[in-house]
């Protein structure tokens, strides 16, 4: 009901302030909540609306900022500082907080006077998006920033996790956050020689330790299209394959042609049927209900997707991309959006989107041994009951107990656990969606910077984070109620209860994760958690290994008889009554389970040196400090 | 209580989400997110078995736990994983959508082919029958202002064509709108009777056996669950 009271009410708000007349020009080019367009560039593009192709702001901006969004400034009028402060839009107390420079060598920059200079002039300069009237410039109130119901990117802020308030007690922090980690990184920019002019850096410093820990920090939410771009390479790869996206519009404009009924072609209609299904809670991608005209981002969006799909027929579309270009359409222009997400769907996340989704079962095969070696206290929770194997095997013979113990050890990459059920739709979606807007898009900056292992670790962060959760389910396989299961025909009931139970857990807690910080400052940051030793070329390593014993169990599964199905490479196999396949599958499993992955092993003296290298960091600090 | 695991599947935006969010919440958005992989939701009811047995008159509560799935063809790989053990599947299609009701047909087949249990309920679902009520002016005035989606459409599937394929197949069968909520409370009572109907006798069996205190204790059909965290899931 709340859902519709509050569309209800978006689109009031919309009929007073008709976003193309009230604030034609009137935007940076460069902000996070206004994705810019070049609509005009490509061809695929006909808009029915002649304003919206005669008005400045299609190029400038997009048009329809939405009426909530916080004060934006416009870069061109002021130096680095004020737009800094009318970005976020709320009160920016004097005091310093120093959270987000806990274990932080940053801090040695000696920065904290200019920090104090960052108090928000009364007088910067802001277009009060709440308001026709404020459209020239006026100080955007506190108040102002919470009576909206939608986030500076155009999300809604509230939501079946977060309440209203929860969100703005938050943000009162974050926003303050978000200013100091931009004066930070003007800082870095200007000491690299690269200093920020007009609030778009296009280029950054290389990379060094101190840029992964700012970047871990959170990119500025303005620079984070150049930034993404930049570090996935993305120019590199648009140097390489210029002209083709335009090619690829004219394309599609002849398939469009040539079969006006866009159902007759597979891809095409997916697409259709999921533009709208697209964010629709964000105010970019809706159209205003005073007429049924489509935003100019959901144009973008299909032409985004449709020229993915010509471009690798390999993929095609896969449902998920919608949210992935649709998220980068929020940050970059159109061109610069379809090779980012061309990057993201190869050099990532390879094989994830592909028609057999193997690279899905690859990477969710990947992540269970990683919560098995580094977090084995959430394994427990997670890992496949052997309680059914045993059961359904009435007649326990010695060779099949050693086949079972040996299915165990590897097994689960084949049959993967039910959990990721749920877990397959964070590789797939780039966590868009599965945790809350602001912690998805620090995620992206690291993924961008440190390539995909990322994506392991934060799930194994957020899969640590929960363990609080998982803890008050109740213990497996020791169920109070019926759970009319086949499993439960055969005995063993209450393991599939006690595992919906888990699933609510893995499925919610992560849209509890508002604050960005809470993953990296319980987690990542802390040295003392394993799962920060996994790096890229573990992951690539893991990978090839899955790939490789799924491969096999397949291929073993087609030779005892089974069809490659998973469904039917069950336990079944193993209980065959014909000696001979008992004997094949002890073989099999045998072979199978010699094959165990092994992890890098760290060091006993990495430890040691990083917590020496910790006390050198503190004594440096403590001595500026003193100097 | 009783929990039963369901499974929804159909094509790509018939609304599967829609059907459920219905059941479980109440509540209906024109424009939904398009799911990806899978959602988990749990909702509650209680059905009033009428088995002329005076002993067991006594309302039965059921818990569903419901996998709703992504429509699109390429998530049909995983599907096996959703299905496994589930006692009931809705396989839904879009009654304008002509398409939609083959690769419902697919959905059948599989189950029959892949699950292998007769006592696997499946449930046949045209969905959106409020796009093809009467009187369209009014409703087209009204409505359609406010969402960018809402039209009325012709209807592509006729109910006679998918009731037949449902007898044949041996199939519950049902025509609903999720917009409106007609039919959906419905169907899950149905499903419920049903599955109580073919468990009775396991049900009673063990009600029995618990009774004797032959099981150590072990099963106690009265106790509840301890409640969930989930806040999307409103156990009544």
């Amino acid at each position: 009901m709340q859902n519709d009271q509050q569309r209800l009410s978006l689109h009031n708000r919309a009929v007073l302030t008709h976003p193309y007349k009230r604030l034609g020009g009137a935007f940076p080019v460069k902000s996070p909540s206004v994705p810019n367009f070049h609509d005009r560039v490509y061809p695929g593009h006909s808009s029915s609306d002649p304003a919206l192709v005669n008005d400045d702001s299609i190029l400038s901006g997009h048009p329809t900022a939405e009426p909530s969004c916080l004060g934006q400034a416009s870069p061109s009028e002021h130096d680095g500082n004020l737009s800094v402060i009318d970005l976020y839009g709320d009160e920016v107390e004097s005091q310093r907080v120093d959270d987000d420079d806990d274990d932080d060598d940053e801090d040695q920059d000696g920065t904290h006077s200019d920090d104090l200079d960052l108090v928000p002039g009364e007088g910067g300069h802001h277009v009060e998006l709440d308001d026709v009237t404020a459209a020239t410039s006026k100080s955007a109130s506190a108040d102002g920033v919470n009576n909206t119901h939608f986030d500076r990117y155009g999300f809604k802020k509230q939501n079946n996790y977060i309440s209203k308030s929860e969100y703005d007690s938050w943000w009162g922090d974050y926003s303050q956050y978000c200013v100091r980690r931009k004066h930070k990184w003007q800082l870095l920019l200007e000491k690299s020689g690269l200093p920020v002019t007009d609030d778009s850096p296009a280029r950054f410093p290389s990379k060094s330790e101190r840029l992964k820990r700012y970047v871990r920090k959170g990119i500025p939410a303005e620079w984070r299209g150049n930034a993404w771009w930049h570090f996935a390479r993305g120019q590199e790869k648009l140097n390489k394959n210029k002209g083709i996206y335009s090619q690829l519009l004219q394309k599609m404009k002849q398939i469009k042609k040539q079969n006006p009924n866009e159902k007759q072609v597979q891809d095409l209609d997916i697409i259709e049927r999921d533009l709208n299904r697209t964010f629709p809670d964000n105010v970019h991608f809706q159209s205003a209900s005073y007429n049924k005209e489509e935003p100019p981002i959901i144009k973008s969006l299909r032409r985004v997707l449709v020229a993915f799909s010509l471009y690798n027929p390999k993929i095609g579309y896969c449902q998920s991309m919608n949210f992935l270009a649709g998220l980068l359409l929020l940050f970059l222009d159109e061109e610069r959006a379809f090779w980012m997400l061309v990057i993201i769907t190869s050099r990532y996340l390879p094989g994830v989107h592909n028609i057999n989704l193997e690279g899905v079962n690859i990477d969710q095969g990947v992540l269970m041994l990683c919560v098995k070696e580094y977090i084995p206290e959430v394994w427990s929770y997670i890992k496949p009951s052997i309680d059914h194997h045993q059961q359904n095997n009435k007649t326990f013979s010695p060779s099949n107990n050693k086949v079972l113990f040996n299915m165990q050890k590897n097994e689960f990459l084949y049959r993967l656990p039910p959990i990721t059920l749920c877990t397959a739709s964070w590789f797939m979606s780039c966590f868009v969606g599965i945790v809350p807007i602001e912690t998805t898009l620090r995620i992206w900056d690291c993924l961008f910077y440190e390539e995909s292992h990322f994506l392991f670790k934060t799930s194994l962060a957020v899969l640590k984070l929960s363990e609080h959760e998982l803890s008050k389910t109740k213990p497996r396989s020791n169920s109070l109620n019926y759970s009319w299961t086949s499993n439960q025909r055969n005995g063993s009931m209450g393991q599939e209860d006690s595992d919906m139970e888990i699933f609510q857990v893995i499925q919610t807690f992560p849209k509890t994760l508002l604050n960005p910080n809470e993953i990296f400052e319980k987690i990542i940051f802390k040295r003392r958690f394993n799962l920060n030793r996994l790096d890229q070329d573990e992951i690539d390593r893991c990978r090839k290994f899955v790939a490789a014993q799924r491969l096999k169990f397949k291929t073993y599964g087609e030779l005892l008889g089974s069809t490659a199905s998973e469904a039917e490479l069950t336990s079944a196999n193993v209980n065959t009554d014909a000696k001979g396949t008992h004997i094949t599958s002890d073989a099999v499993n045998e072979a199978l389970s010699s094959e165990v992955y092994g992890f890098k092993k760290s060091l006993a003296g990495v430890h040691w040196n990083n917590s020496i290298k910790e006390k050198v960091k503190q004594m440096r600090k403590k001595k500026d400090r003193n100097d | 209580m009783l929990q039963f695991k369901l499974v929804l599947l159909g094509d790509s935006s018939v609304g599967k989400s829609s059907i459920v969010h219905r059941f479980v919440k109440d509540t209906f958005d024109e424009l939904r997110e398009s799911t990806i992989g899978a959602a988990f939701l749990s909702q509650s009811i209680t059905i009033h078995p009428h088995d002329g047995n005076e002993a067991n008159a006594k309302d039965v509560v059921i818990k569903f736990e419901i996998w709703d799935t992504a429509g699109q063809e390429r998530y049909k790989s995983l599907a096996p994983m959703y299905y496994r053990n589930a006692n009931a599947a809705l396989v839904v299609y879009d009654i304008t959508q002509e398409d939609s009701l083959q690769k419902a047909r697919n959905w059948v087949d599989e189950l029959k082919n892949k699950v292998g249990d007769d006592d696997l309920v499946i449930y046949l679902l045209g969905n959106k029958v409020d796009l093809c009520l009467g009187t369209p002016d009014a409703e087209i005035g009204q409505e359609s202002n406010e969402d960018g989606d809402d039209e009325q459409r012709v209807r592509a599937i006729s109910t006679e064509e998918a009731k037949q394929y449902a007898q044949e197949q041996g199939l519950l069968f049902r025509e609903v709108s999720a917009k409106t909520g007609e039919g959906v409370k419905d169907i899950f009572r149905e499903i419920g009777e049903k599955l109580y109907d073919l468990k009775r006798d396991e049900i009673l069996s063990k009600q029995n056996r618990q009774i004797n205190g032959g099981n150590n204790g072990q099963v106690d059909i009265h106790l509840q669950r301890p409640s969930t965290n989930d806040p999307t899931s409103c156990c009544s």
